[in-house]
């Protein structure tokens, strides 16, 4: 049987490619995920123990939660106190800062496109000037050779740095090379090093630091070392090694990595499972085409068994040549990922690429697997055929009833809901609920498959219509030969209904986002002005020099300015971390309505005051005038005091606090956001006044603006328009990504074309015999295609703009509350689904039209 | 429709000097030897041969399926060998019948569609009158809605020469039209086809290897080694074999 597999495969070559193809890319997405991120994190690793060797310990505050950048300082008095432990040689405090931006010789800010602009004080430890010196004092700065080079900076000429606090001037004094002597280990973030001293003022961190490095001095042990400090220093503060620093570090980083990884696979698993279809189509089509062989092979003694394992044994070598090639190709393309990676700004050391024993087991269990378990039906199907098949003229294979299909394809189908619906409303961020949302998925789109042959006929007949009215002939059989084998359509356009269901499902979220959004600037927003970082992109944008806010606030055209900070995990409320947001209570509701339901946010000590939006509050069990015990990442706890309740939460979040009380907890003195109003504007009595206190506030903002090249404002349209146009980049770049799953529908479509094609060859010659010209017979497959690929194109689009609405209702209010649709975005997906189909059948219909017609007629 | 005497004398379609040659040197097969023959218009031909004797490839080539490697095929007054690939399709279309062993008709297509099928492909409206006499004489009149997998081989084959004769072509080949079925639906094929020549005038050039089916033949072309090496007029089945007989195959 293994010889009979391999001999049909080699006699269907093009076949045997493209379902090979189609496997391929789904071990390659496997292979390429898990290569490039084993790899990442042995370069993290050892760049992490590069960061590490500054020092044989680390003095920090012990911080129960929150990030790096949010946590308590060592005050200088403490410093002093680890510099008199015995054994202890030297100390090196040291500050950071996040969102410090080099103004480039062009006034342009130097803005890595990912990874952050980081501010450090100069540690000699890790820091290895080049060229030049080490900063020394006020006004001086060094840079890192990267950085510098790219943007042609040069030692003695001044440049201008955007701080958390200002923007100032600085000379440039010397380059370095981070981690090592000989390299620079850098990950694509920039890096300006200032003396100690100088990094704390400019940084406004003058109480202390965020680490103190401890060099032992000759001789001493240093676990002896580590051990008297931590008597002298006590629970407040830890005493780290460099083991435990650097794999903190790498802890960091592999969170990155892990994201990195997770969207990888998800690409992965959109690509093996569209692959499945496409294998399972195959497979049926094949047993479908040799019935009369396999009933020969019956008639002459084969058993049942023995034909079905041949089907399997065909689909195994398919797996394991797709496996050996996929791990190939997955390599090359790890290779191409980090390629890109540098190009978008992410410049990894190189290293050797890693292809660990794991990923090889499961790029096989992942090709061979789907490959074989997607020929399991087909396998069954074709013991079932009987030795008369041989003989009989046209033997239909038995298909499963339409009813039956109705019923079991609607209970998995059904199933696959219930268990989105369940993971829907489960919370989010678990990892339960990301296997009931994928295990729903997979459901519902195996479900839907299974029903979809019931409507293939009546739909691809009632698409065909215009078809065959308009284009005759070509457009007739077109029409017919879609709906001559319903499963075969249905099994087609299922592989592109997954992508387009996905693309779908994306479109109409992002749109129910955008127009939630759109209603808020309508009815939220009361400020004129709103202030941010004019760096472009995705994610949240860095924040900007506080000064700007003090300098917009101080014209006489501005009634006010309000300032917004946040922080993720910002407080801890019951053991539980919560994003927090802080701005100025007193005029909160002056610049966004929050629908405030219950109380006043500008009420009470705005040092103790919290705001809650009601899920909080309802999940606490709080009323206005409640208390509330908050722990901060600085270790400090306070017994907060809810002042107001409110309902919209697209501004400020769930837990609102104001600046005053984030001062005194926070080292981080940037702004995410500020928002300012114009004085006297509602007051304005004419138009005309009204547009005159328009054009000198904004000429008034734009002169301090000017001064601040990081930092843009913008008026409510076009703040309007950047939030706009940004989420609808974001959802196009992931619908781009899932639009890759159309590339293996193509090549589903090509397979599955080429083998109906194969299947009517007889007919064909007959039709071209009769008198049909090669363009007719092009055009027939063309409208074939075209019926197909528009059904799998509706059929997704249904699916997802309802998976799109259920997501929608399931989302938090805070975060979506309108359900929109966007017809134009679902059309012009069916319209690029019509168009995927009639280029998938170009290759079938040129060989279609190339086909001797002698041969094709003496065809059986 | 009935042809006139003068119209009888017409050739339908002829050979000259028509060769055709697969591989070169040693392994060079003449599967046609440079063959003259005309085919009269409003006959009924039958070629016959022993299996190689080149009457598929004759037919073919007549046919415009397939083309010579040198000498001229023409169809009325249409010279073949100087047609283009499409050309050569409209020709087939507009001016050529055919009538295959089997499998003839498409099977998405009812009856009257595969009927009207050229007409269809050319775009053109027909000549409905026709095609009503046409489907009138397979007396399938009532059966013309339905599916090729509902009718029987017999009325399948009725089909298939009503779609030849459905365009009024010049001359319609016909490849063992019957080699596929029983002795009784020959007949039931033969006769139809034998009173379009006489009813409607048609011209029809039938390749077989069964005597009885040439038979109903008005002429017997014989063919060996691609070369016409005999032929009989009013042929009888008895005839045929003693003809074949003597020609040793």
């Amino acid at each position: 049987m293994f010889r009979i597999a391999l001999r049909s495969l080699i006699d269907k070559k093009l076949r045997f490619a493209l379902t090979t193809l189609v496997v391929v890319i789904g071990v390659m997405f496997v292979v390429g995920s898990f290569t490039l991120t084993d790899s990442l994190r042995s370069t993290f690793a050892g760049l992490a123990q590069d960061i590490a060797k500054g020092a044989d310990l680390t003095v920090r505050v012990d911080q129960s939660f929150g990030g790096d950048f949010e946590r308590a300082t060592v005050p200088e008095a403490v410093a002093g106190q680890v510099a008199g432990v015995e054994g202890v040689d030297r100390v090196r405090p040291e500050v950071a800062a996040l969102n410090v931006f080099i103004v480039d010789g062009d006034g342009e800010p130097i803005r890595p496109p990912g990874p952050p602009a980081l501010g450090f004080s100069f540690n000699p430890g890790s820091f290895f000037v080049t060229q030049g010196r080490q900063p020394a004092g006020p006004g001086e700065f060094a840079a890192d050779n990267v950085t510098a080079a790219s943007n042609d900076l040069r030692i003695g000429e001044s440049y201008q740095i955007n701080g958390p606090l200002d923007a100032e001037p600085f000379e440039l004094v010397g380059l370095f090379n981070f981690g090592s002597p000989d390299s620079h280990t850098g990950l694509g973030q920039t890096m300006a090093a200032f003396e100690l001293e100088e990094a704390q003022r400019f940084f406004g961190m003058e109480d202390g630091y965020q680490a103190v490095g401890v060099l032992a001095s000759a001789g001493a042990e240093v676990s002896e070392v580590q051990a008297r400090l931590e008597a002298v220093l006590g629970d407040e503060y830890r005493v780290i090694t460099q083991e435990v620093e650097a794999a903190e570090q790498e802890e960091d980083f592999n969170q990155v990595v892990d994201i990195f990884n997770t969207v990888l696979l998800v690409f992965a698993f959109i690509a093996v499972f569209v692959s499945a279809f496409i294998i399972n189509n195959t497979f049926q089509i094949i047993v479908g085409q040799r019935v009369r062989e396999i009933g020969l092979w019956r008639a002459v003694g084969a058993t049942p068994r023995q034909v079905s394992r041949s089907v399997i044994t065909e689909s195994a070598i398919v797996g394991a040549l797709s496996t050996v090639i996929g791990i190939g190709l997955g390599l090359a393309l790890a290779l191409v990922l980090r390629a890109v990676l540098e190009v978008i700004g992410f410049p990894l050391p190189p290293g050797p690429l890693t292809l660990q024993f794991r990923t090889v087991v499961l790029a096989a269990v992942v090709g061979l697997g789907v490959t074989m378990v997607s020929s399991i039906a087909p396998a069954i199907r074709a013991r079932r055929i009987s030795p008369v098949a041989a003989l009989s003229q046209d033997f239909q294979l038995g298909a499963t009833g339409l009813r039956r299909r109705l019923i079991t394809g609607g209970a998995v189908f059904a199933a696959g809901v219930v268990s989105l619906a369940a993971g829907m409303t489960a919370g989010m961020d678990t990892a339960p609920t990301f296997v009931l949302l994928g295990v729903g998925a997979v459901l519902a789109f195996v479900g839907m498959n299974i029903v979809s042959p019931v409507f293939a006929r009546p739909a691809a007949s009632a698409l065909g219509r215009p078809l065959k009215a308009a284009f005759g002939v070509p457009g007739r059989l077109g029409r017919d030969n879609a709906a001559r084998n319903p499963r075969r359509t249905a099994s087609t356009a299922g592989a592109l209904l997954i992508g387009l269901a996905l693309m779908g499902l994306a479109a109409v979220v992002g749109e129910s986002i955008k127009k939630t959004f759109d209603n808020i600037l309508d009815n939220a927003v009361e400020a004129d002005y709103f202030i941010q970082s004019s760096a472009t992109g995705f994610g949240p944008p860095p924040g900007f020099p506080a000064r700007v806010a003090d300098e917009i606030e101080a014209l006489d055209e501005i009634e006010s300015v309000m300032r917004i900070q946040w922080a993720f995990s910002g407080l801890s409320v019951e053991g539980e971390p919560r994003d927090i947001v802080a701005a100025d209570m007193s005029l909160a509701d002056d610049h966004f309505d929050g629908q405030v339901s219950s109380g006043d946010m500008a009420a009470g000590d705005p040092r103790t005051a919290l705001a809650l939006h009601s899920d909080s509050a309802e999940s606490l069990g709080v009323g206005v005038g409640d208390t509330v015990e908050a722990t901060f990442p600085d270790n400090q706890t306070e017994t907060l005091t809810v002042v107001a309740i409110f309902e919209d939460a697209a501004i400020y979040g769930n837990w609102l606090i104001d600046g005053a009380l984030w001062d005194r907890h926070f080292n981080r003195n940037d702004l995410a956001f500020a928002s300012a109003r114009i004085a006297g504007l509602s007051d304005a009595a004419s138009g005309v006044e009204q547009a005159a206190l328009l054009e000198q506030s904004r000429a008034a903002v734009n002169d301090v603006i000017d001064r601040y090249p990081t930092v843009k404002v913008e008026n409510q349209a076009e703040f309007r328009q950047t939030q706009e146009s940004q989420l609808t980049a974001f959802i196009r770049v992931i619908q781009v990504l899932i639009g890759l799953s159309f590339v293996i529908a193509l090549i589903g479509i090509i397979n599955t074309l080429s083998l109906s094609v194969f299947e009517r060859i007889h007919e064909i010659g007959l039709l071209r015999s009769v008198g049909m010209t090669r363009k007719q017979l092009r055009r027939s497959i063309y409208w074939e295609a075209l019926i197909v690929a528009v059904f799998g194109g509706l059929l997704g689009v249904a699916v997802g703009t309802v998976f799109g609405v259920a997501t929608t209702l399931a989302l938090p209010e805070s975060f979506v509350q309108v359900v929109a649709v966007p017809w134009l975005d679902l059309v012009v997906f069916v319209a690029i689904s019509a168009v995927a189909g009639l280029l998938a059948a170009i290759l079938p219909a040129v060989r279609a039209g190339r086909m001797n017609i002698l041969d094709a007629i003496a065809h059986e | 429709m009935t042809s006139s005497p003068t119209q009888a004398l017409a050739v339908a379609a002829r050979a000259v000097a028509a060769s055709k040659i697969y591989g070169s040197g040693d392994t060079e097969v003449r599967a046609l030897d440079a063959i003259d023959v005309a085919f009269d218009q409003g006959r009924f031909t039958a070629i016959m041969g022993p299996s190689g004797s080149g009457k598929s490839t004759l037919m073919h080539c007549m046919a415009g399926l397939d083309t010579v490697t040198s000498g001229q095929v023409i169809i009325g007054d249409t010279d073949l060998t100087t047609l283009s690939e499409r050309d050569l399709t409209l020709l087939r279309r507009d001016s050529v019948g055919f009538v295959f062993q089997a499998y003839n008709l498409v099977p998405t297509l009812t009856a009257i569609e595969n009927i009207t099928l050229p007409m269809d492909l050319a775009g053109a409206k027909g000549d409905t009158e026709w095609v009503d006499e046409v489907v009138g004489a397979t007396g399938l009149a009532d059966r013309v809605k339905h599916r090729p997998n509902e009718l029987s081989g017999g009325q399948q084959q009725r089909v298939a020469v009503a779609r030849a004769l459905a365009g009024k072509p010049q001359i319609i080949f016909a490849d063992e039209p019957t080699g596929n079925v029983d002795s009784n639906t020959a007949a039931e094929i033969l006769g139809f086809m034998r009173s379009a020549v006489d009813q409607m005038g048609q011209t029809i050039v039938m390749v077989t290897h069964d005597p009885v089916a040439a038979s109903y033949a008005d002429r017997v072309v014989f063919l060996v080694d691609g070369k016409i090496v005999d032929e009989l007029e009013d042929p009888t089945p008895q005839g045929i074999r003693d003809h074949m007989t003597q020609l040793g195959a």
